[in-house]
């Protein structure tokens, strides 16, 4: 149980990150990640993609969109008189 | 000192479904700037994501009386935006977005990472290498050309930080599918992610 290759580890990474793993596969992993110097590089960047992705797309709706968004939404609402 | 207590979703869906139009405005005011955001994550660019932003309001409104409360509004809400945002990008003739494949971690054959911790770790040094306008457009574009499967279930996990089993409950599919879709997309686009920035270094 103790020899989990890089890849395998990988392959679980997602599962044990959402603690869904079984204890003795968890076990493994870690004993595995504790001597990979590769392995703990590799889930330092794979933890921090979503971070930094979430930030590059965080954008907002500007205001002149949000004032179209409420005209085209009232004009429907008052529109054709069939949808109210 | 009267301290106002805000209207839950749900209470404010009632009012709407009933004629409150105010209380349309204010589920509107509330969601508008997630739902622009889950839009610009899903589709090509800003117009399209101002198509989905009225559509998804527009189907809130025909369908209010047909929210039951049996999900929570958020995920009913989400739910309706993320299939708008898929039936916009199907009904585009697009070209085929390149793939990402080529980005997924390598090993050698004994199963260990053939690059180096160094290597490894470029990720974390996207943001101070690259330009902050030139990331955001490559993320953008790098999420573009993930699988629809796998883009879906990322965005609305990671990007939007929905719970896996929120996420599972919007695309109707088991927690454990979510994870796998989630998981491959975050190999590739980490591999996308040091490709960018070990070419920046």
């Amino acid at each position: 149980m103790s020899d989990v290759t890089c890849a395998a580890g990988v392959e679980r990474l997602m599962d044990y990150l959402e603690d869904v793993l079984p204890t003795d596969v968890r076990a493994a992993l870690e004993a595995h990640v504790a001597r990979c110097p590769r392995c703990m590089a590799f889930i330092a960047s794979y933890v921090e993609t979503p971070r930094i992705l979430r930030q590059a797309t965080a954008v907002a709706l500007p205001a002149e969109q949000q004032q179209a968004l409420r005209v085209f939404l009232r004009a429907y609402r008052h529109g054709a008189g069939t949808d109210i | 000192m009267v301290h106002e207590v805000e209207t839950s979703d749900e209470d404010l869906a009632a009012m709407a479904s009933a004629g409150d139009a105010s209380a349309f405005e204010q589920i509107v005011e509330r969601y508008q700037g997630r739902v622009y955001r889950l839009a610009c994550r899903l589709t090509e660019n800003d117009s399209d994501a101002l198509d989905v932003l009225q559509d998804t309001f527009l189907q809130v409104f025909r369908h209010l009386a047909s929210f039951r409360g049996e999900s929570q509004f958020g995920t009913w809400l989400y739910r309706i935006a993320t299939n708008a945002a898929l039936m916009h990008r199907r009904a585009r003739a697009r070209q085929p977005a390149e793939s990402l494949e080529a980005f997924l971690p390598r090993f050698d054959s004994s199963g260990m990472h053939r690059q180096t911790p160094a290597e490894l770790q470029v990720v974390a040094r996207a943001e101070e290498l690259l330009d902050r306008q030139l990331l955001a457009e490559r993320a953008r574009d790098a999420i573009r050309r993930l699988p629809e499967l796998y883009r879906v279930a990322f965005v609305l996990r990671d990007l939007e930080d929905m719970p896996t089993v929120d996420v599972a409950e919007v695309l109707g599919v088991e927690p454990a599918t979510v994870r796998q879709r989630v998981h491959r997309a975050r190999l590739m686009l980490r591999g996308y992610l040091s490709h960018l920035a070990g070419g920046a270094a």
